[in-house]
């Protein structure tokens, strides 16, 4: 009586039963996927997150002075000199590609002195950021009102102080969401230093591809890796410009 | 105290001051009134070289300040300057405002110059605004703040640049009774206003300037009962009611 009852549930069972067997073969597919590429892409991890870190650093540090550079106010030739040299570094970081601009530093430049992948990769990627850097920190400083800087003067600090304790400060709070995209189109171009032989997560990825045959897989896995770091980055810069913003707040 | 000899300033080819003579002494309060474009705001701000003059030579207590081998930074901290835009920092509280440029000259401790600048704002009355940021406070209360920061340096001398000109007509009250008070301290002063009744009741002198030109110069009564220059007649017979 039971089982004529229940026998609405066939199909259903019929449907279920090979679903759960692909489950169990997907699901160990995964499984042996991520042992494989755990390890490789952890190391891979790890220069990725050096890579960006400090190419950041350098970026904002070397693009904040350019753009210092460019704003402070001087005469003559002395002006045409950095002008020109400005100029020309921003224009060489951002008119060409940052593949040639690794190649050509490794290859050409610094690899044959002894300097390792990731050193120049690091140095690569700091220059090329700090030429963008220093555009959105150059116009950053001039949407400080003026007068901010004539009542930092008129109290007797200097003009290097007063760009650095009231202008500066100004400034990258207007531009937080400009150095926050260049963080993150930073850590996506990490992904290029496989040309120089840096194992980066791109570069643990394709290891792995090549080792088993299986691109999708690997190559997925890796887009997500890429996705969860740049969410982490977007939330802490998200969070760190709500606290500038303090004094907005009436 | 200040001393202005043949002080000539030209952008380009517009000249704003031309040529002009005067000395400020010690303990005076000297109003300039003018009409827009008189070259009026540019001789205040040339007097701390916040716009470098063409020629001349400006001297402040025996020191020839433009002249090249003179450090403007040292010479700026004994003149305080008010802005009609009030300029305060806003990213930093009303209290950092006060105390950043003390401390970070080394002229005073953290210590010293929060307690200063808490004697200060108690003075004006906003003790209680110490940490708020500058957005929060009203167009009088920053001017006001704005006054207390340039007093924090201690300077021997305050030049105000139309500081009630940004303001709503309620709020100009309570800026001129701050310069008022200070008046009566003995501060030097030299201000720049449209404040007929504060010139009348505050200055010992009263100077009006047209074309880059200081074309009269005379005490507060004469200047508005008995003006002698055409041009200030004229100037007069508009402004006041």
């Amino acid at each position: 009586m039971n089982l004529i009852a229940l026998g609405w549930l066939n199909p259903l069972v019929k449907f279920i039963v090979p679903f759960i067997n692909r489950l169990d073969i997907f699901f160990k597919y995964n499984v042996r996927l991520i042992k494989n590429l755990y390890k490789p892409m952890l190391q891979g991890l790890q220069n990725t997150l050096i890579i960006s870190f400090f190419a950041l650093i350098i970026g904002v540090v070397l693009g904040t002075i350019l753009a210092v550079i460019k704003v402070i106010p001087k005469k003559g030739i002395l002006k045409k000199i950095f002008d020109f040299v400005v100029n020309i570094y921003i224009s060489f970081f951002r008119g060409t590609p940052v593949v040639v601009q690794l190649l050509l530093f490794y290859f050409g430049v610094l690899g044959p002195r002894g300097y390792s992948p990731l050193y120049v990769a690091i140095m690569v990627l700091g220059l090329n950021s700090s030429a963008y850097v220093a555009e959105s920190v150059r116009s950053g400083i001039l949407a400080v009102d003026h007068g901010q800087m004539e009542a930092g003067r008129s109290l007797g600090l200097t003009y290097g102080s007063t760009m650095w304790h009231i202008i500066l400060p100004q400034a990258i709070k207007n531009i937080l969401p400009a150095l926050g995209n260049e963080l993150i189109a930073l850590i996506k171009e990490t992904a290029v230093v496989g040309f120089i032989a840096v194992f980066d997560l791109t570069r643990a990825a394709r290891a792995v591809v090549s080792d088993t045959y299986d691109a999708f897989g690997p190559y997925l896995y890796l887009a997500l890796v890429y996705l969860v770091i740049v969410l982490i980055a977007t939330f802490f810069v998200t969070k760190l410009e709500r606290r500038l913003r303090q004094s907005d707040k009436r | 105290m200040i001393s202005v000899k043949g002080l000539v300033k030209s952008f380009g080819d517009h000249v704003v001051l031309q040529g002009i003579d005067y000395t400020i002494n010690k303990g005076e309060k000297i109003v300039i009134v003018g009409p827009s474009g008189s070259g009026k705001s540019t001789f205040l701000r040339c007097l701390n070289l916040l716009e470098k003059p063409t020629a001349g030579e400006i001297w402040f207590e025996d020191q020839l300040i433009t002249d090249k081998k003179c450090n403007i930074n040292v010479v700026r901290r004994k003149m305080g300057m008010v802005f009609q835009q009030f300029n305060l920092f806003p990213h930093l509280t009303v209290l950092q405002n006060i105390t950043l440029s003390p401390v970070k000259l080394g002229l005073m401790s953290k210590e010293e110059a929060k307690e200063n600048a808490m004697r200060l704002l108690a003075r004006i009355g906003l003790t209680e605004k110490a940490n708020t940021y500058p957005i929060q406070l009203s167009g009088g209360q920053k001017q006001r703040i704005a006054i207390v920061r340039a007093l924090a340096m201690n300077p021997d001398v305050m030049l105000f640049d139309e500081p009630t000109s940004a303001l709503d007509p309620e709020m100009v009250g309570e800026v001129l009774a701050v310069m008022k008070e200070l008046a009566d301290e003995g501060m030097t002063m030299v201000v720049v206003t449209h404040e007929m009744g504060f010139a009348k009741e505050v200055a010992t002198k009263v100077l009006f300037m047209d074309e880059g030109k200081i074309l009269e110069e005379s005490s507060p009564a004469e200047f508005y009962s008995d003006p002698k220059h055409p041009r200030l007649k004229e100037f007069l017979s508009k402004v006041l009611v």
